[in-house]
């Protein structure tokens, strides 16, 4: 299937040399949710602005369905964006807020009515058009919102942070209905946020900026289970991280004979380069490691420096005897703060992911 | 009456409050109605039989919102220059334009008086240019007062229209335009409409300033009589009873006024969705040409605007005398500074209008004080009692006041509060401090609300008794809204003329009066020193507001 929207080479920069976006390319598929995730000044909001027309990239085209629009002002790409504080017009009703963009499509009053009230329905808001918008809830300003973008009938919709303004439980179950309610249309659809299970929740596929550029675009399993980055790694889900000498046959050695007595060797997926001898920064997820009651010859010797009880499981931050740390996922009573313990790599967790190691600290 | 009961304090200030600003309006009301020997209509039948009269109250509501659209006309688009776009020189411009504001009126009208007058600068440049025997035209009549109007008053639209612009939220806009929205339909569906409550309450206040414009009809109207030149002229002649009636339906058309403008004061335009976004950048002006073209337009503008008193600089140079056919005035010295201050007559008026505008500003800013800390601990009804009671003055003409003041302040009847001050020093001083009670009451209202009420807590608790509490966390903590408050103040008794004209005696004239009669005398150069005197002060009091308003 031909992309839907195509990013190609972005750049920005403002205030003359402070890079925003640097050279981000990706593609939106037609009917796709697609996350941009990343941290505050990643550029996320930026490449929105890119896409609705509101900032020029310094370099770069941006194509709906092969037509470059680039250049084009905001007014004629047919793109419906949902703001962060909204942006509800304060002086006009609901009904009004949300009629606001039917204006250029010729509609007679009575389609025009009719339209509004689909959109409203759309968004559980029928019988509210003619309350002021000052008057709804957080919720509530948030979905007329959505129905003022969706009314005119948008190729795409660009959702920029639309859920900050809420409480955490609010925001769960807005955010399934804003996902329902553009996959009932049908229409792509670019997200904004910086929480990532807000990403997970919602997104078809999530794309991760970083300091603008993009670091990974894919599904949410592809992101958490085989980050292309360390970063990537850190950023979605727990992980921790241990430096290591990378072996022959996917293993790496941690620790040193010379100085600790004894080498652990494990098995890794290595990302990057695969000579043996380099240095490697290996991410671990806490439930690729598990607690070993005894010392064995392929266990790390550590001290149980806190653990963290999370209801179906509690989470291990252990101070390793060779230096550095690791949290594991174990079940509750396992160990205690410290207590002695050995930690071994699990058979049937995701598998650890060596990339190059750019400390020199010891191994 | 629990609520009285526990703030004693609050009833007595409303009690005072109630005294020098509602009793002395009641008194002429009364007054003109016959009382207190017989309750009758004749003043008021009189007054609606005379044409004259008729006349003057349209007068003065035709004036008043053609000064509204004209106001309108130059502030609104100058709020869009100066808010919406970047060019050399902007902030201080921006700042530059909003001085007419804070001069005496007087100053403006002498000012535009020596530049447009008859025999002001552009009449004699044009007279010379076309060889013409008579001024080409005479700065007289109802063109006249609006073009001073005009000037003076579209500060109001500028400064309210740029603080709404500088709030807007640039995601309206973005929204707008991704809605399909163009630039027009923006402007006028999105960005008119937010504005449209500062710009009602610009043109609401524009409105009853010009409604309570005197310097410019007295000046310049001629035979053209508003209704506050009518109320003099009738004082003066002596016809107390219809001054009174006149007054008191200037004073009803102004409190009607009041009542719309606190019904236009709604929360339309409140933030929707918790938080504001940023206001939109300013469009930087990026070709060399359009830039040049910006900052030529904002300087000669703002020379335009600021012409009238540096023409008023120069008139103070020109000796007595010396300047009769001339296109511009062949000799300028220093003299009439000199005569100024070495002759003690001269220097008399200067001296009466520093005191007696200190002791009234000192007057304002401790009764406004007391009355917005109390209005706020007492709160209720008695607490927007006080707070109603200390903006009355803002809402009535001074000429009002002045005719209130005189009415029951003239006979000794101390049972009823009413004592001799017509003719003695103080009724001036009074007459000030309370024209000025809602600008120092005002601002000390908003920074008591500001200042947070757990810092007057915490002083109690390390020990603090009240007089400390207020001298050592209340009063530093105020002090910026205090000193905004005193200065404006300090400017509007410095400059006052249309209740000094009403009350003053010879003894305790100030500047104003003194400017008057020097132009009576031809002699416009003392006249221009008392108006770069006022200037200059006011001047400098608006840059120590402007400090804490950040306009």
């Amino acid at each position: 299937m031909a992309p839907f929207i195509t990013l190609d080479g972005l750049c920005k920069s403002f205030l003359g040399d402070h890079q925003v976006l640097n050279g981000v390319s990706l593609e939106v598929e037609d009917g796709e949710v697609l996350v941009l995730l990343g941290p505050s000044g990643s550029g996320k909001t930026t490449l929105l602005r890119l896409i609705a027309g509101f900032e020029v990239p310094d370099e770069g085209n941006i194509l709906v369905s092969g037509k470059d629009i680039t250049g084009q002002p905001p007014e004629r790409r047919n793109i419906g964006m949902v703001f962060q504080h909204y942006a509800l017009f304060p002086h006009l009703s609901v009904a009004e807020n949300v009629a606001f963009g039917l204006h250029n499509r010729s509609l007679s009053g009575d389609e025009e009515a009719k339209r509004v009230a689909e959109v409203l329905e759309l968004v559980d808001l029928a019988g509210y058009e003619e309350r002021r918008v000052q008057q709804l809830s957080g919720g509530q300003q948030q979905r007329v919102a959505l129905a003022r973008a969706l009314a005119p009938g948008p190729s795409l919709m660009l959702l920029d942070e639309p859920l900050s303004n809420l409480d955490p439980d609010l925001r769960e179950r807005t955010r399934r209905q804003l996902r329902r309610a553009v996959k009932s249309i049908g229409i792509s659809a670019v997200w904004v946020t910086h929480e990532q299970e807000e990403a997970f929740d919602v997104a078809d596929r999530i794309a991760l900026l970083n300091d603008g550029v993009l670091e990974q675009i894919g599904t949410a399993e592809q992101l958490y289970l085989e980050p292309r980055s360390s970063f990537v790694a850190g950023f979605v889900g727990r992980a921790s991280s241990l430096t290591g000498e990378l072996l022959a046959d996917r293993r790496v050695r941690f620790g040193d004979e010379r100085f600790v007595g004894r080498g652990v060797t494990w098995s890794v997926t290595v990302v990057g380069p695969r000579e043996a001898g380099a240095r490697v920064e290996v991410v671990f997820r806490p439930e690729s490691l598990e607690l070993s009651p005894a010392d064995h010859p392929e266990a790390l010797s550590a001290r149980v420096e806190s653990k963290h009880y999370v209801g179906d499981a509690t989470f291990y931050n252990l101070i390793l005897e060779q230096g550095g740390s690791l949290v594991v996922r174990g079940s509750l009573g396992q160990a205690d703060s410290g207590d002695r313990a050995w930690v071994t790599l699990r058979n049937d967790g995701p598998s650890p992911r060596a990339f190059p190691a750019f400390t020199e600290e010891p191994i | 009456m629990s609520a009285v009961r526990r703030h004693p304090l609050a009833l007595v200030l409303a009690l005072v409050i109630t005294w020098l600003v509602g009793y002395p309006i009641l008194v002429t009301a009364l007054e003109a109605l016959g009382l207190p020997a017989e309750l009758t209509l004749v003043h008021f039948a009189e007054f609606a039989r005379y044409g004259g009269e008729w006349q003057a109250l349209w007068q003065s509501l035709w004036i008043s919102a053609l000064s509204v659209v004209f106001s309108a006309l130059i502030g609104v688009p100058l709020a869009f220059i100066f808010e919406r776009t970047e060019f050399p020189g902007r902030k201080v411009l921006g700042a530059l334009i909003a001085m007419p504001v804070a001069l005496p009126p007087l100053v403006g009208v002498i000012a535009f008086l020596f530049l447009y007058g008859e025999s002001g600068f552009v009449s004699r440049g044009v007279q010379h240019l076309f060889g013409l025997a008579q001024p080409p035209w005479r700065l007289v009549g109802p063109g006249a007062i609006l073009l001073v109007h005009a000037y003076s008053m579209y500060v109001y639209f500028y400064l309210f229209a740029r603080a709404s612009l500088s709030r807007l939220d640039a995601s309206m806009l973005e929204a707008a335009a991704s809605l399909g929205a163009g630039r027009w339909r923006t402007l006028w569906r999105v960005v008119m409409p937010i504005l449209s409550p500062a710009l009602i309450g610009a043109a609401l206040l524009t409105f009853m300033t010009s409604l309570a414009s005197f310097s410019a009809p007295y000046i310049f109207g001629g035979g053209f009589r508003v209704m506050t030149t009518q109320i003099v002229a009738s004082k003066l002649n002596g016809e107390t009873a219809m001054a009174q009636v006149e007054t008191i339906t200037l004073a009803a058309m102004a409190l009607l006024g009041l009542w719309v403008m606190r019904r236009v004061d709604s929360g339309d335009t409140a933030v929707v969705g918790g938080v504001r976004g940023l206001a939109p950048s300013r469009r930087v002006l990026r070709s060399p040409a359009a830039r040049l073209l910006a900052t030529a337009a904002g300087w000669s503008l703002a020379l335009f605007l600021l012409l009238p008193h540096l023409t008023l600089l120069l008139i103070s140079f020109v000796p007595p005398g010396t300047w009769t056919v001339e296109a511009f005035p062949p000799i300028l010295d220093g003299g009439n500074y000199v005569s100024l201050w070495s002759q003690p007559e001269r220097l008399r008026p200067v001296l009466n209008s520093l005191w007696m505008a200190t002791v009234a500003t000192l007057g304002a800013v401790g009764l406004g004080l007391a009355a917005a800390r109390q209005s706020i601990k007492a709160g209720g009804r008695l607490g927007r009692a006080l707070e109603t009671l200390i903006a009355l003055p803002w809402a009535l003409p001074g000429t009002v006041f002045a005719v209130a003041l005189a009415t029951t302040f003239a006979v000794h009847r101390p049972w009823v509060g009413r004592f001799v001050l017509v003719g003695t020093p103080w009724i001036l001083p009074l007459a000030y401090m309370v024209r000025s009670l809602p600008v120092t009451g005002r601002s000390a209202l908003a920074g008591s609300r500001q200042l947070d009420g757990s810092l007057e807590e915490a002083a109690a608790s390390l020990g603090a008794g009240r007089w400390r509490r207020l001298v050592k966390v209340v009063f530093p903590m105020l002090r910026p809204a205090i000193f905004a408050g005193a200065s404006l103040a300090f400017i509007t008794a410095l400059g006052d003329f249309v209740t000094s004209i009403v009350l003053y005696t010879f003894d305790t004239r100030p500047i104003s009066i003194e400017i008057l009669s020097s132009l009576r005398l031809q002699d416009t150069g003392i006249a221009a020193v008392y108006g770069v005197f006022l200037m200059v002060v006011s001047g400098t009091a608006f840059v120590v507001w402007g400090r804490d308003q950040r306009i």
